[in-house]
């Protein structure tokens, strides 16, 4: 048995059903194909999360594949959408009061972590696993919150984008943040996922998993790693672009600033 | 120091002369140029100190089966030698430089908070004076300069050295996050219109990414000596696998500091040698943006390389091959950098003075000690050289050939600018080629001793063949690097007297430390200079071809956030830090379902503690009411709720008074078992900080009692806000974590 092995792929997911119908609205939304391509990004990461051996074995028997997935559908997805969205021109009337909601950062920030955190708590893993439509939900809440997590930093709009610093602090908690948890994932003698510990042996893998040194115990850390460091590297990756942006842009003409009085911003009250 | 003050007495109006002179306006001083000179002698004499133990250690090596010192006495010279030299000379003398000139490069007349810039200073002779009592009290430390435990543990360590090194360390650590606080306030909040932080000058964007560093590593020190002060005095097993702990536990803590502290030290030397090499090739630094934004990338990278220093305690191979990979990353933003210097010199017109040629060591050294430390990367190697003298000799060149290095060629470099005087150029290269011998003799051999097989630490060794020969090199070389020191210190005495008068500019330097005199006077600037580019005075000198006009850089928004929010909140982050630590102590050790003895299921109240938690949150809604108030200009509604305020945060400490009450009436102490230590410092922790925050509000309160609270204070409200809110969310995540149990 191999990587492609049938029995570890999934090609009767219905989530080709969900990739069309956002590849068929985007369509009709944006009638344009210059950024197709990263919608087609996006649509194969999400497809490959559920069809792929990535998808067979996060349903029950894998914790790493699992968080993998999870990390597929989190980061990796809704970036690709959001990146595919055309670029609106900027305009002097006042945003729509929805864009005005999703752009506080704090809100992004509770929503990329907080999922993250909420469903790696044991009940709530262990939920998830064992009802088919509790899974959906959180599969559903991974791809909304990660949408929430990037709009402040990938905004189509510029007005709801982040300065760079500000969004190289928001990239670096949030990166503090899933550290936090893979740190705890890593290390932790406590089974973070229950159903994990004793899969139902579905399609007959699992003596070649264990074989091959995926016990549980190693699974698990596995899985904590995953959370911690691919996602830290994506957000430096995007730090990095956030300090390009930052060094290159902001150039207008004369600054309005200088000019003021030399103390401004000094010591203008009593010293500590 | 006494002939310093007689050279600046010199050079000044007569009226102040003999204030200056006087030590009184020394200790007393909160010039960020005098306490940026304090700092340097103080790291100077550390120096010597440190130097001297490293010497006795090389006598003592010099030849096998040598007796010059006992094992117990090796053992607290290298120990010693290796603390001091981090807290007592490495960081003090860094900070010296950043507070001496980052003011002066960002056009700002002090730092941020200058009596707390003193204080941040009195913290390090504070500090250093704790540390070497120690050999008072009949043995000073000698557990190595990162206390493993369980070695640094009471059933292994009975004297107090190790207790002396935790104090010490706890005064010098406080020290630096206060400094480092002031230092980003300072750069955040201080700057020239004009100059906006794609501007600064490299050695201030070094600073700044050093006190976010610090700031966020040093916290991580600070609760593992809490807990190890805990476990030697206070009978808990934090560390004591025997009835426990975890040992495994105390190397992460460390390394979580540690690793981001080997860029505390290297940083800043990065930035003295962005500025140095520009100046002597006259030419503006080549990628300035690579070189400043791949910095902030080492800083965030930095907090996840930590368990390299780990290969060797078998953490499995999965995390193995993460940190490795991790590793080898950090490696490319700081290998890159190397090039930015080399093309900064490519095609410029080179003058090799004193400090030029220190820059050009570093350059060489340090990419020795950088590559080493790739190998160490790979984990097979590191098995096979770690605790060997090759990570001896890896780190000395990235410390000496790197940080002390940088730090001679920025002394020949701004010393002008400090005294008016230039250092002697002859013996300056006594001081260079004299040291670059003897580092080179020392450190080098130790590579080859490493891979032959020499253990570091040990205090004598066989005469197996070739390393007698290699130590007497090793030691040999130790006497050019002390001769070295000595003509660098008399140099100084003697440019302080007889150098030669320098102007205010004498290397033509860019930035805006030069546009003032030499040395410049308390206020720094009479007039602060127009900057519209990275080279302010270079721009000024050569109007026709002024950076600005060639190259242009992002433009300054003239925004300046209120400094003490921007304490506050850099503080909070520091403190931030601190608990995660604690909490992630608590989880760790309250994972075990077969725990004997008491449990948060066991004995602790959770419905009533939930009711304080009530109080407590309750006291930031009535915290924002005042605030709400004081902004309507309500005096009487200010002082209302916060009373109130206060009244919810003295309540929440009777919850607490009375649960603790409860718990060592059934026997329950800090040492009953991990559970107990893990809650008791927790919670006791966070109790000292909600006391230290009402103390704060009563002052706050008396001051709006009597209407002496004007509008321009309002930010320091504000401040104070931010740290309460900041107590409350810590509790929401203890309460979480203990009482709810949600990790378990």
């Amino acid at each position: 048995m191999n990587l492609f092995s049938a029995e570890l792929w999934n090609w009767g997911s219905p989530v080709w059903l969900a990739a069309l119908a956002i590849l068929a609205t985007w369509l009709i939304v944006v009638q344009s194909v210059s950024r197709l391509w990263m919608v087609l990004a996006g649509l194969t990461f999400l497809v490959l999360a559920y069809v792929s051996p990535v998808g067979v074995l996060a349903d029950g028997y894998l914790f790493s594949a699992h968080m993998l997935q999870h990390l597929v559908l989190l980061l990796v997805v809704p970036l690709c959408l959001l990146l595919a969205l055309p670029p609106t021109a900027p305009s002097a009337s006042p945003l729509p009061r929805w864009k005005q909601l999703v752009s506080i950062p704090l809100i992004g920030w509770v929503c990329g972590v907080g999922a993250m955190w909420f469903w790696h708590m044991p009940t709530f893993c262990a939920a998830s696993i064992q009802y088919g439509p509790v899974g959906l939900i959180r599969d559903l809440t991974f791809l909304v919150a990660g949408f929430l997590f990037w709009w402040p930093v990938f905004s189509p709009t510029a007005a709801c984008r982040l300065a760079p610093p500000s969004a190289i602090v928001y990239l670096f908690s949030a990166c503090t943040g899933c550290t936090l948890l893979g740190i705890y994932i890593t290390f932790t003698t406590v089974t973070v996922c229950p159903a994990f510990a004793n899969p139902v042996d579905r399609v007959g893998i699992l003596t070649m998993l264990y074989n091959g040194g995926f016990t549980p115990t190693v699974d698990q850390s596995l899985g904590g790693l995953l959370m911690w460091v691919p996602p830290c590297f994506l957000y430096i990756s995007v730090i990095i672009g956030m300090l390009c942006r930052w060094y290159t842009g902001g150039v207008v003409a004369e600054p309005a600033t200088v000019g003021q009085p030399a103390t401004a911003g000094q010591a203008d009250s009593p010293p500590s | 120091m006494s002939g310093h003050a007689a050279d600046r007495a010199a050079e000044l109006p007569a009226d102040r002369g003999s204030a200056y002179t006087t030590l009184l306006s020394w200790v007393t001083t909160v010039d960020h140029k005098r306490i940026g000179i304090l700092y340097i002698l103080t790291a100077t004499f550390f120096l010597c100190v440190a130097g001297f133990e490293a010497i006795l250690m090389r006598i003592q090596l010099a030849v096998p089966n040598n007796t010059f010192l006992s094992p117990d006495v090796f053992n607290q010279t290298f120990t010693m030698h290796g603390t001091t030299m981090i807290f007592l000379v490495g960081m003090p003398v860094l900070v010296g430089f950043a507070n001496y000139f980052v003011p002066l490069m960002i056009g700002a007349r002090d730092v941020a908070f200058p009596r707390l810039n003193a204080m941040s200073y009195w913290m390090v002779p504070f500090g250093g004076i704790v540390l070497y009592y120690s050999f008072f009290t009949g043995e000073a430390p000698d557990a190595g300069w990162f206390s493993y435990a369980p070695l640094s543990t009471t059933p292994y360590n009975l004297q107090d050295g190790v207790n002396y090194w935790i104090i010490g360390l706890a005064v010098l650590g406080v020290g630096s996050v206060a400094g480092s606080i002031n230092m980003f306030a300072t750069v955040i909040c201080l700057r020239a219109p004009g100059m906006s932080l794609q501007r600064v000058p490299l050695f201030v964007w070094m600073s700044l990414m050093t006190a976010i560093l610090t700031i966020l590593a040093l916290p991580a020190l600070n609760s593992a000596l809490a807990m190890l002060m805990i476990d030697r005095w206070l009978g808990a097993a934090f560390f004591e696998p025997a009835r426990g702990g975890s040992a495994v536990l105390w190397q992460h803590f460390f390394w979580i500091f540690g690793h981001p502290e080997v860029y505390i030290l290297i940083l800043p030397a990065f930035g003295m040698i962005s500025e140095v090499i520009p100046t002597f090739a006259r030419k503006p630094i080549y990628g300035y943006a690579f070189v400043a934004g791949s910095s902030a990338v080492i800083v965030l990278l930095s907090y996840s390389v930590w368990a390299h220093h780990m290969f060797v305690v078998g953490l499995g191979q999965g995390a193995d091959i993460f940190f490795a990979v991790g590793t080898l990353l950090i490696a490319l933003p700081t290998g890159v950098k190397v090039f930015n210097w080399t093309a900064t010199l490519w095609g410029g017109a080179i003058r090799l003075t004193t400090s030029m040629l220190f820059a050009v060591a570093f350059l060489l050294e340090f990419v020795i000690g950088g590559l080493t430390g790739i190998m160490f990367a790979a984990v097979p190697v590191d098995w096979q050289l770690s605790d060997t003298y090759f990570v001896v000799a890896h780190f000395h060149y990235v410390l000496i050939g790197g940080t002390v290095f940088g730090l001679f060629s920025a002394t020949y470099y701004w010393f002008p600018k400090m005294t008016g005087r230039f250092l002697c150029e002859r013996l300056g290269r006594w001081h260079f080629w004299l040291w670059i011998t003897g580092f080179n003799m020392t450190f080098m051999v130790q590579h080859f001793l490493g891979v032959m097989g020499m253990p570091r630490r040990v205090y004598t060794y066989d005469d197996h063949p070739g390393w007698g020969l290699l130590n007497g090199i090793s030691s040999a070389g130790a006497v050019f690097m002390a001769a070295g020191t000595l003509v660098l210190i008399w140099n100084v005495f003697r440019s302080l007297k007889r150098g030669e008068i320098a102007g205010p500019n004498p290397w033509n330097g860019f930035t805006l430390e030069w546009a003032t005199s030499s040395p410049p006077p308390p206020e720094n600037f009479p007039v602060v200079p127009e900057v519209k580019s990275r080279r302010p005075v270079w721009d000024s000198d050569h109007p026709d071809m002024a950076d600005w006009k060639a190259a242009r850089t992002a433009d300054d928004s003239g925004r300046r956030p209120d400094r003490r929010k921007v304490l506050a909140w850099a503080f909070i982050a520091s403190e931030a830090v601190f608990f995660i630590l604690l909490l992630a102590a608590y989880v760790v050790f309250n994972s075990d379902p077969e725990m004997t003895g008491p449990t948060s299921s066991t004995a602790l109240n959770v419905p009533r503690t939930g009711i304080f938690t009530a109080v407590l949150l309750a006291s930031s809604v009535t915290f924002l009411l005042a605030e709400r108030a004081m902004r309507a200009g309500n005096r009487g509604g200010f002082t209302r709720w916060l009373l109130l305020t206060i009244i919810l945060g003295l309540g929440f400490l009777g919850g607490q008074a009375w649960e603790y009450t409860g718990l060592l009436q059934n026997n329950i102490t800090i040492s009953s078992n991990l559970f107990a230590s893990t809650f008791f410092t927790v919670t006791g922790f966070h109790g000292l900080h909600v006391t230290a925050g009402l103390i704060v509000l009563t002052i706050v309160w008396t001051l709006g009692l009597r209407g002496e609270l004007k509008e321009r204070q309002h930010g320091i409200v504000s401040g104070v806000g931010v740290y309460w809110h900041f107590v409350d969310v810590v509790w929401i995540a203890v309460f979480s974590i203990i009482y709810l149990r949600v990790l378990q």
